[in-house]
């Protein structure tokens, strides 16, 4: 079979994301945190982040095709993805480890048209995960009035993004992410005290610590979801939303 | 006639109004469907969410508790599956919670309980000890083991309900006075069992009904 995948993960260090892409400008490129449905390997425990069980799942399935991984494993990702980049080197995948943890050091410069927008929530997040590749320019989005902040990692099941108005400004990680700075804990961690947050991790992540803390700091929602929400686990965005 | 209805897991709060004169019943949620009732608002655990009568359940907590909370109290709802609050500071809304996820040291269990062991609900007593039951599941396994080694049931049950009564200290981020709702107000040693950590004021098991009636209007 002919190999016609770049995979990653995160936000590989974007002079990697170049090289690669000069290198194989007909390759296809997918994002291995998102969930395709693709069969489980069953390679992580049972308790385990449901991002890295797709990482693992999709590198599996995509093996014969995959040209190589792009593989964050710094302070940009986590431990997890540096342990699961590891285990896949001895299974035999191409694997290319990156770390981005550059910081920005004049925070006045950064804008963040897709997080401001008027975007429904969903989409701004689909947006900034899809521009880690495409690098287009997105600054002549219309902003919007923001009445709530989405604080987080883009969740394993998008649809619970569609419970929030489109009056919800992205913060955290995937903010960093859009500012092109996947590693800034000052980026990161930023979230408009002024607007009532709903701080979301996975459940399993190691960011569920910072994510409480903050939600405990600006009086925030705490909510972290392992694979799909419950019903009650929607019900409490709701009335976050509602009461505040 | 207007009617309201808090269909939780185990049982469902009923509140009826006409000509202004208020009828509250509680039935169980499994008599529910074959009452073929029309009602005007709704919520809970038990029915479709999808309804267009359907409201939130802490939504209506918060109306229902609304005249306590803006005194500055939280109101906590401890139900057969899970718990939750809502905090309002200046008659503004300011904190909520709702742990939905594990329904082990809850209601339910302690009904299961109660029957598993054959004690009845006015034998459980405030207990100076209590177990650790982050997970419940674990706390089971401590009754059995306790019960299995001479402890009388009734015992190992009030610890247990004293291991809830500080879980919702806890949860309710350690305040000096706490509302109660639901089932859990008719029971006296979790009653006195939060009490040690905090004021409690017991609301009765209607404050949802009531909050679905209050947004109707």
């Amino acid at each position: 079979m002919n190999k016609d995948i770049i995979g990653f993960w995160g936000y590989p260090h974007i002079d990697v994301i170049n090289k690669y892409k000069k290198l194989f400008p007909c390759a296809t490129w997918i994002d291995l945190d998102i969930d395709y449905n693709y069969p489980d390997v069953k390679f992580t425990p049972d308790a385990y982040c449901v991002i890295i069980k797709n990482i693992c799942n999709n590198a599996f399935y995509l093996k014969d095709r995959l040209i190589t991984i792009l593989a964050p494993i710094g302070k940009d990702k986590c431990d997890s993805a540096y342990f699961v980049s590891e285990i896949l080197k001895e299974h035999g995948f191409n694997i290319v480890q990156t770390v981005f943890e550059d910081k920005c050091h004049d925070k006045s410069l950064l804008k963040f048209p897709i997080s401001k927008s008027k975007l429904p929530l969903r989409e701004k997040i689909e947006l900034i995960t899809k521009n880690i590749v495409e690098q287009k320019d997105y600054s002549n989005l219309e902003a919007c009035e923001a009445k709530f902040g989405f604080w987080g990692v883009p969740p394993n099941d998008l649809s619970i993004l569609e419970l929030f108005p489109n009056t919800t400004e992205v913060f955290g990680w995937t903010r960093a992410v859009e500012a092109g700075f996947p590693g800034d804990f000052e980026i990161e961690t930023y979230v408009d005290e002024n607007l009532p947050t709903i701080f979301f991790t996975q459940a399993f992540c190691s960011k569920t610590n910072l994510a409480k803390y903050l939600a405990n700091k600006y009086q925030g929602l705490y909510i972290d979801i392992d694979a799909i929400p419950s019903n009650s686990a929607k019900a409490k965005i709701e009335a976050f939303l509602k009461l505040r | 006639m207007k009617i309201y209805i808090d269909a939780g897991t185990t049982w469902t709060k009923i509140l009826k109004i006409e000509n202004d004169i208020r009828d509250y019943s509680v039935i169980s949620t499994r008599q529910l469907k074959d009452l073929d009732l029309i009602y005007n608002k709704s919520t809970g655990h038990s029915l479709n969410k999808s309804k267009e009568t359907y409201e939130n359940e802490v939504v209506a907590l918060a109306y229902g508790a609304k005249k306590y909370l803006e005194d500055n109290f939280i109101a906590l709802d401890l139900g057969s599956r899970d718990i939750k609050y809502v905090q309002y500071q200046n008659k503004k809304f300011k904190d909520m919670d709702w742990n939905c996820s594990c329904a082990s040291a809850t209601g339910a269990t302690i009904e299961m309980l109660l029957k598993f062991y054959n004690v009845k609900i006015e034998d459980l007593k405030y207990t100076q000890e209590k177990y650790a039951i982050t997970c419940g599941i674990f706390g089971l396994e401590k009754i059995m083991d306790d019960v299995a080694m001479g402890l009388e049931p009734s015992i190992a049950i009030s610890k247990f309900i004293h291991g809830i009564a500080f879980n919702a200290y806890n949860f309710t981020k350690n305040p000096q006075k706490i509302c109660i709702s639901g089932g859990f107000c008719e029971n006296k040693c979790f009653l006195d069992s939060l009490n040690q950590y905090c004021e409690v004021v017991p609301l009765g098991r209607f404050v949802l009904v009531d909050g679905l009636a209050l947004m109707d209007n």
